[in-house]
């Protein structure tokens, strides 16, 4: 009674808190997109600034340059692979052709990762409902998150473009001020529409998962397009289909065409304002796809935590089989085409990709690096799966009743295994399908053999994944996107030869054979496999041996 | 010294946080058949203590127990003959009900179907729903039939009926008293005195990770004091002088007193000042309950 007492002294009237209702969401959604935006403007910075700096370097000569930009400008399948070659004579077109596709798809995985995460990730961790309640509508919370998206958006593009300047400045380079923020414009204009993207898949899907599924299933249809428009098919109207073709066509540092920021502009503000009148029709928690509230029962694969686990990522993974399947078919489709204008020099950076033949094998070769990303994919999706079932308190309803850790964490890589290996198989299957089609010629041992061979570099990332699981729970989602963001950028880069052999070792991908251009090397992809289980191992007895741990 | 008797053992059980001490040196002894509360404030290390029993958590110090097995180094045998029930466990939002009872069943590997079907019924559980569906308490009730239906050795329960209503609290209670009747031993964590009260043989009084009390409801009287209410046909009597007796208040003809030991002192200055009506009342859970943390804020 005294403490209650006590208590009712301090209390005073009630004072108004710092921030205005009608923005405290946004401020909040700033705050964590801004931290985002931050660490990948620093990277794609880094990137531009590495790409600008070292042309000087690696073509010294007028001749180099020329001859560069003979093989690279006319190769329909390096444009079909990452977007036309303009002036390659100069040190903005060598660095748009070379940086600016993996920019594109990176800022387009940054938009929906975060777009998904501060929209139906809050919305499915119940904090949405606490916001709700304050001074604020679904849709103007809706609406004040993507101006808080929005600020995580100009912040990237701001480090990028600070970057980017500064490291056009050197009379080596010599890139101007104007020139520079445009490119920075154009390296950021996927993340701005994939932002867009999260934002209405978010609506439209009962989990961040699925939402974040949905977006990069539209992805990786937009790539698709892209890839047939730019290959030489007689096809190039596509381009104005798909929105990675939207920034291509901004052309920056070689011949700018500011009117294809219009598509760009009206299809982020079409689908914010679609996203937030969507948010408005739904009850919160609710999706617009969701499915029916009732059910009868079906009990099938529901024999315990893997038969669960197959049951909840079914849908997101046979989503990236989808993607892989589609984009191996398109490789077959245009592998012979586009191999038949393979020249020695393109052959020189095929060989620094890894293929060292010729033809539809070379082409199918550096291709299948793609694939290899998206199955990369694949396994970091299965070890943040795992780790969300642990921060969601889920596992939980496992690892109290008889089941060991040890059981439920193998169970879950049994599943992650077969699902990767099931992944190259369909690459590969489905590739040799196109080439098929196509009359390519290519055996079909030869394609599947390729399609597995992309396998084992997705096992190293599980078995990192997993290990940072068993050690470090928190950091998992973190260091496997890492590790899978790392190893992309440092495989592309250095097929242009600009990074030193010991860096490239740190690209898992970098050790894999480009099969079918060259037979896999087995000897690599066993130690690659021992490598990525000696981890999970690792991890797992970690695992047994910590606490369980929430978000 | 485990005895086939003992259904729940702790011995040193310690746990840090880096330097928060949860849990100090608990040593616990819960015999089978036993429904026994477990209480404190919140932090007090009640949950700690349930997680380190699952083994969900390693402690720093000290073993537990249940029916002789090692926690840790045992946790699948363990938790073969035990139900746990959180107050705030998360369930898979696109399974049905029905669906995660089947599940759940089989990872336990054993369940009664009949009374699965009778606690659906007598919680008037839809479990056509998809979780996501439930309300709050609808989904607590999913919770409490998983761990009921397997019909366990031993009940952990942790704010069990977090979220249900009355109605469905009695229907708990119930099955408690079942759980007893059938020989079950009941692990109950709970911030509802009455509850607590209502179903259990024995308590135990967290503070500060430390078990403070433990014992009957009738062996904890000593933690307060007994309430005295007189009426009196002449004067009211001084009984500020009457050894334990304490909080005196007079109101006319009224008194109201306390009284810590003995009470025939009272009684007799009761009885030759004339009294007319007499009230006395044990302390009730609740009342011990803040008795035992009142002395902090008094201290404080």
């Amino acid at each position: 009674m005294r403490a209650d007492r006590g208590i009712r002294a301090r209390i005073t009237a009630p004072v108004r808190a710092g921030g205005s209702p009608a923005s405290v969401v946004a401020a909040l959604s700033a705050r964590k997109a801004v931290r985002s935006g931050v660490l990948w403007g620093y990277i794609f910075g880094v990137a531009i600034a590495s790409s600008e700096i070292t042309y000087g370097r690696l073509y010294k000569t007028a001749a180099q340059r020329d001859a560069l930009a003979a093989t690279y400008g006319t190769s329909k399948a390096m444009s079909a692979l990452f977007g036309p070659a303009p002036q390659l004579q100069t040190v903005s077109g060598f660095t748009v052709f070379k940086i600016s596709m993996t920019l594109m798809i990176l800022g387009a995985a940054w938009g929906l990762l975060t777009s998904t995460r501060l929209l139906r990730g809050e919305e499915d961790s119940g904090r949405w409902d606490l916001l709700l309640c304050g001074q604020t509508t679904r849709q103007r919370a809706t609406a004040q998150v993507i101006a808080g998206l929005g600020v995580g958006l100009v912040t990237l593009w701001a480090v990028t473009a600070i970057i980017t300047v500064l490291s056009g400045r050197p009379s080596s380079v010599g890139i101007g001020v104007g020139p520079s923020l445009y490119f920075s414009v154009g390296m950021v204009a996927t993340a701005a529409m994939f932002l867009a993207v999260g934002a209405v898949t978010s609506q439209l899907a009962a989990t961040r998962r699925l939402a974040a599924t949905l977006a990069a299933e539209f992805l990786g249809v937009s790539y698709g397009v892209r890839l047939i428009a730019d290959a030489g098919m007689g096809l190039h109207g596509l381009i104005w289909v798909s929105p990675l073709g939207w920034v291509e066509e901004l052309r920056p540092l070689t011949s700018p065409q500011p009117l294809a920021l219009l598509p760009i502009v009206a299809f982020t503000a079409v689908l914010a304002v679609v996203a937030v009148r969507l948010a408005g029709a739904r009850d919160a928690g609710a999706s617009i796809l969701a499915g029916r509230d009732r059910g009868d029962a079906h009990l099938r694969l529901l024999y315990g935590p893997s038969g669960l686990a197959i049951r909840l990522l079914r849908a997101t993974v046979i989503g990236w089989w989808v993607a892989i399947g589609l984009s191996a078919f398109l490789y077959g489709l245009i592998a012979k085409s586009t191999g038949a204008t393979i020249s020695g020099s393109v052959k020189e950076v095929f060989s620094k990709l890894g293929a060292t033949g010729s033809g539809a094998d070379a082409v199918f070769g550096v291709c299948f690096l793609i694939e290899a990303i998206l199955i990369g994919f694949v396994a970091a999706g299965q070890v943040t799966a795992a780790r969300s079932e642990e921060s969601e308190s889920m596992l939980e309803n496992f690892v109290v009743r008889p089941v060991s850790r040890s059981a439920w964490l193998g169970g879950r890589l049994v599943v992650a295994l077969v699902a990767l290996v099931l992944s190259g198989v369909a690459a590969g299957v489905v590739g040799w399908l196109g080439a098929a089609s196509q009359h390519t010629g290519m055996s079909f041992t030869s394609l599947l053999g390729a399609g597995v061979n992309l396998v084992p570099p997705a096992v190293v990332i599980l078995g990192i994944g997993v290990l940072t699981f068993g050690t470090r729970p928190r950091a998992t989602s973190i260091v496997v996107y890492a590790v899978l963001g790392w190893s992309l950028l440092i495989v592309i880069v250095g097929g242009f030869g600009t990074v030193g052999h010991w860096v490239l070792d740190t690209s898992v991908f970098h050790h894999m054979a480009s099969a079918p251009g060259v037979p896999p090397n087995w000897e690599a992809n066993g130690i690659m496999i021992g490598i990525g289980l000696a981890a999970a191992l690792i991890g797992g007895l970690a695992f047994r041996r910590r606490d369980l741990q929430g978000a | 010294m485990h005895t086939s008797d003992t259904a729940l053992r702790t011995e040193g059980l310690s746990k840090r946080f880096g330097d928060i001490v949860a849990l100090d040196h608990l040593d616990l002894e819960v015999t089978r058949g036993e429904v026994v509360g477990y209480l404190g404030p919140n932090g007090a290390g009640k949950t700690t203590t349930i997680r380190l029993l699952l083994g969900l958590s390693r402690p720093t110090e000290g073993r537990a127990e249940i029916f002789g097995l090692d926690c840790q180094r045992q946790p699948v045998e363990t938790h073969r003959r035990l139900a746990f029930v959180a107050g705030d466990a998360n369930l898979w939002p696109s399974l049905t009900g029905a669906e995660t009872l089947a599940l759940l069943s089989r990872v336990h590997g054993q369940v009664d179907e009949a009374y699965r079907d009778a606690l659906i019924e007598r919680f008037d559980l839809d479990p056509t729903k998809k979780v996501r569906a439930y309300s709050k308490g609808n989904h607590q009730k999913v919770i409490l039939i998983a761990a009921l239906m397997v019909r366990p050795d031993l009940l952990v329960l942790d704010e069990p009926t977090s979220g249900l209503d009355p109605l469905m609290e009695q229907a708990f209670r119930h099955c408690v008293h079942e759980a007893k009747d059938r020989g079950q031993t009941v692990f109950l964590s709970s911030h509802i005195m009455s509850e607590v009260e209502a179903l259990c043989d024995r308590v135990g009084i967290l503070r500060d990770g430390r078990l403070v009390e433990m014992g009957t409801l009738a062996e904890m009287r000593h933690l307060s004091a007994l309430t005295v209410e007189a009426r009196f046909a002449r004067t009211v009597p001084d009984l500020s002088v009457v050894p334990g007796v304490s909080a005196v208040e007079a109101n006319g003809s009224m008194v109201r007193c306390q009284v810590r030991g003995s009470i025939e002192p009272l009684v007799k200055v009761l009885a030759s000042a004339g009294v007319t009506e007499l009230l006395s009342r044990e302390p009730s859970l609740e009342e011990l309950f803040l008795a035992q943390y009142g002395a902090d804020c008094r201290a404080g």
